[in-house]
């Protein structure tokens, strides 16, 4: 071997951040923001779910999605696909008029063990005009004292469905995405279907 | 996929922040979980870290998972920012990370602390990270986890509420000292960390996001922004901080904030402010500095609603 | 700045760092090279607890925490925390070992027999102080026998179990992907089998041996007989990314399997193994597990109580912790002590009658 530099014990120096870093770490700072303070409008580094599944889902993972690229996608990254009743991460496809029973097998994790259940993903509208979908208020974690938001093109009954399933602790907690929007219901919001 | 290079990657001797992708992963789907379920304990697999566990690798983990070359760090130990392990400890996450370094709470994205809240109001784009070195508030009552854990799936609280009871029989009043345990939105009791009694009130419908994490018993949990913190005491019998309000730092000469308390050789004792940094400000600013003003928890040596 | 001068801060820890390694002066590759060479077993200690099978790097992580084993340890943790897995290797059947030596004290011999293999076990503990006198110890060269033992041996509890002398649990085929691994997820209770024995794998052989000791003196209900010890190498057996099936290498195991009679009628097995040579942490790390089942809640031989505590990066981090300062939680116990003494104090002069005084005790403070 040549003559080397002597090198010292720190040999630490701040590495690179790739592409990936980036993206999952952009993705992880919108949906922690959003899930700590429920309703509250963040941004994805790109429109749709595919950010979110990538700085979440791996091989330890078990997923459902609705749709088959998004299920491609999350087999590339090495997780299980599964049923929706096994699934710890769910990507769902809700047209307004889906039969939503199906929800009803979510994870909704344990007393003991609350954190398995599901993180759920769901693409619909966020209301932004007057009138514009079906109008919420949100109590609870994260929110001072009330906030109100509206959501359009889920099914009739998603949020009833949601308050039937999560008898705090247990819960599903989800995302709604629109393009890049993204914001967070986690299990401890109560929702107010006004 | 047709040859062993494909099993690989390039090598680099270590990831950005240091821990590698999935461990990071792992470690955002419990820190997402933990904010829905705030003061439940999530198990994590805790990976090791170049310090050693017990002297915040579980901060750390958490640190090192939202860290980004535009973060600011703050690393306090018992309120320092110049103690050993706090230097260490910055020195590493920005080694790993090219994040900034801080001792002003103000300017920090990021602060890590064990022991301590900093005495200056957090903001809602601040996250506080706090070392756990026991993140079982029954463990005095119940050494076993399992049985531990069970009491907490039942909301069995009744052994811990019967030890602070007989503490008010036997002493007329609650002994506990740091880490005072506290009842969060209602459902899970945690232990706030070993912070003082003086800091739990901070915690309650806060502006930031505050993570708990204990590396080595493999926990993590979290106080999301505007969530009931209630420490545990009996209706008759306010809940009572340290009683530093009216102790003057000999140093700053600020009044009605958290002391550390200095033995002298003539049987007395002085005070000195434990955020370091606050009382830094406070000497410069009355050196003539121009600092922008601060906004505290305390006012006057009283919380402020 | 009066705060600046008063604490060391940077400046002392890079010093003391300095300090610690001055008297060891510059590793180099020579230096690697000699500790692999003059401490096998020390090093087969070390990628076990570490459980990362890389003997350059074990002799690295030694040289530069001058020998301190949970130093090292920590080192080689915290370097595999950084590396990807990428694969998972082929499990390993006793059958199929590359035995060294392998031993058996519950029969006079065994199908395959026993055979001695590296041992210190019938050595006179001798120092060979000419060593100091200029006289150097040259160990006397192995005589082969005539015929050499056979490289593969079965396993003595596959001949107990045809005899219906141990209990044969089904087989269970679990696919690769989904052998729990601790490295990745935690350990919780009641531990996942492939939990348990991991855990065991990396566990501080000081510890596997301090409360596998207590269970062997009597603080377990069963008393340990090796049923079968040994020392081999294994295959790691790979898929190539192209289908094929091949051994990327071996790695030294060793595993013990300890029996004694169960209540059933039948013998009761435990089991340990782990990378690199090391008997003792197997035995002892055996005997916990045999004494596991229905052991009594916080007694050693408890599976959460021996696991939790044989940990040796989070034991010794643990312990010097307290190293740190604690002068706030100190501050805030004092505080509760200073004013339930004063409430006393007033609780007495205001009482005529003579009650007992109050003693007050602070809480347990959670160390920190």
């Amino acid at each position: 071997m040549g003559a080397l530099p002597p090198s010292s014990h720190a040999l630490i120096t701040a590495p690179l951040r790739g592409a990936d870093e980036i993206r999952d770490n952009t993705a992880f700072e919108a949906i922690l923001w959003a899930l700590s303070r429920p309703g509250e409008i963040r941004h994805l580094p790109e429109p749709g779910p595919r950010t979110i599944l990538l700085a979440l889902v791996d091989r330890e993972c078990r997923v459902h999605a609705d749709d088959a690229v998004i299920g491609e996608l999350a087999a590339w990254t090495g997780a299980t696909l599964t049923p929706l009743a096994g699934a710890d991460h769910v990507f769902l496809s809700l047209e307004p008029g889906a039969d939503i029973a199906r929800l009803n097998t979510l994870k909704v994790g344990s007393a003991l063990y609350p954190d398995d259940g599901a993180t759920v993903v769901v693409e619909a509208r966020l209301g932004r005009a007057e009138g514009d979908g079906q109008r919420l208020s949100l109590s609870g974690p994260g929110i001072e004292t009330t906030r109100e938001i509206a959501v359009a093109g889920l099914p009739a009954g998603f949020f009833a469905l949601r308050d039937r399933l999560c008898r705090y602790p247990l819960g599903f907690d989800l995302f709604i995405v629109d393009g890049s929007d993204v914001i967070g219901l986690p299990r401890s919001t109560l929702i107010e279907v006004l | 996929m047709t040859s062993l290079a494909s099993l690989t990657k390039p090598w680099e001797a270590f990831s950005y922040g240091f821990l590698d992708a999935s461990a990071k992963r792992e470690l955002r789907r419990k820190m997402l979980k933990a904010v829905a379920v705030p003061g439940c304990q999530m198990p994590y697999a805790s990976r090791e870290v170049p310090i050693a566990r017990g002297w915040g690798t579980g901060g750390l983990q958490v640190t090192l998972t939202l860290l980004k070359p535009t973060s600011v760090v703050k690393v306090i130990d018992q309120g320092a920012d110049d103690s050993v392990n706090a230097a260490s400890i910055r020195k590493f996450l920005s080694r790993v990370s090219g994040a900034g370094k801080t001792w002003d709470t103000g300017e920090a994205t990021i602060l890590q602390s064990r022991h301590r809240v900093p005495e200056e109001v957090l903001r809602e784009d601040q996250i506080l990270v706090l070392q756990v070195p026991n993140p079982e508030p029954l463990r005095p009552v119940e050494p076993n986890m399992s049985v531990a854990r069970q009491m907490h799936a039942d909301a069995d609280y009744g052994r811990l509420w019967l030890t602070l009871y007989e503490q008010m029989v036997r002493s007329g009043r609650i002994m506990q000292g740091a880490a005072y345990p506290s009842l969060v939105n209602g459902r899970h009791v945690m232990t706030p960390s070993p912070i003082p009694r003086w800091d739990v009130p901070k915690l309650h419908m806060a502006r930031h996001l505050t993570f708990l994490s204990a590396g080595r018993e493999k926990r993590l949990y979290a106080v999301p922004p505007y969530t009931r913190v209630e420490p545990l005491v009996f209706s008759d019998v306010p809940y009572k901080v340290e009683e530093h309000h009216d102790l003057t730092c000999h140093r700053s000469g600020l009044t009605g904030y958290f002391m550390n308390e200095i033995p002298q050789n003539d049987g007395s004792s002085s005070f000195e402010v434990s955020d370091s940094h606050f009382g830094i400000k406070a000497i410069r600013r009355s050196e003539g500095e121009a600092l922008a003003p601060i906004d505290t928890w305390y006012k006057n040596g009283e919380l402020q609603p | 700045m009066a705060y600046v001068a008063t604490r060391g801060g940077e400046k002392a820890i890079d010093q003391s760092e300095r300090l610690y390694r001055a008297d060891m002066g510059t590793i180099d590759a020579g230096r690697i090279a000699e500790i692999r060479r003059a401490l096998p077993w020390l090093i087969d200690r070390v990628m076990g607890e570490a459980s990362l099978y890389e003997a350059d790097l074990a002799a690295l992580a030694l040289a530069q925490s001058g020998g301190d084993l949970y130093e090292a340890v920590l080192l080689l943790r915290a370097w595999r925390t950084t590396q990807p897995r990428l694969t998972i290797a082929e499990p390993v059947t006793q059958d199929k070992l590359f035995t060294h030596r392998r031993i058996s004290a519950a029969f006079k011999d065994i199908p395959g027999g026993q055979i001695l293999g590296p041992t210190l076990d019938y050595s006179h503990r001798l120092l060979a102080t000419g060593v100091l006198e200029g006289r150097p110890f040259v160990p006397a060269a192995v005589e082969p026998a005539t015929t050499p033992a056979p490289a593969e041996q079965p396993s003595l509890a596959a001949w107990q179990k045809a005899q219906g002398l141990v209990a044969d649990p089904a087989r269970e085929d679990v696919a690769l992907d989904d052998i729990p691994d601790l490295t990745r997820e935690p350990l919780l209770f009641p531990a996942k089998r492939a939990h348990t024995l991991q855990s065991l794998a990396r566990a501080d052989t000081g510890g596997v041996l301090a409360l596998g000791y207590s269970a062997m003196r009597g603080y377990g209900n069963a008393h340990p007989t090796v049923n079968e010890l040994r020392l081999a190498e294994a295959e790691v057996v790979v898929r190539h990314p192209r289908g094929t099936m091949f051994s990327a290498g071996r790695v030294k195991v060793s595993q013990a399997e300890v029996t004694s009679k169960g209540r059933s009628g039948q013998l009761d097995l435990g089991f340990c193994a782990t990378f690199g040579w090391n008997e003792i942490k197997v035995i002892a790390g055996a005997t916990l597990d045999l004494n596991a089942p229905d052991a009594p809640q916080n007694s050693p031989v408890n599976e959460e109580f021996f696991l939790y505590h044989t940990e040796p990066v989070e034991a010794s981090g643990f312990c010097i912790h307290f190293k740190l300062p604690h002068y706030v939680t100190f501050q805030s116990a004092l505080d509760a002590l200073r004013d339930a003494k004063a409430k006393a104090a007033a609780s007495d002069a205001a009482s005529t009658a003579s009650a007992p005084a109050r003693q007050p005790a602070v809480t347990e403070e959670v160390p920190a």
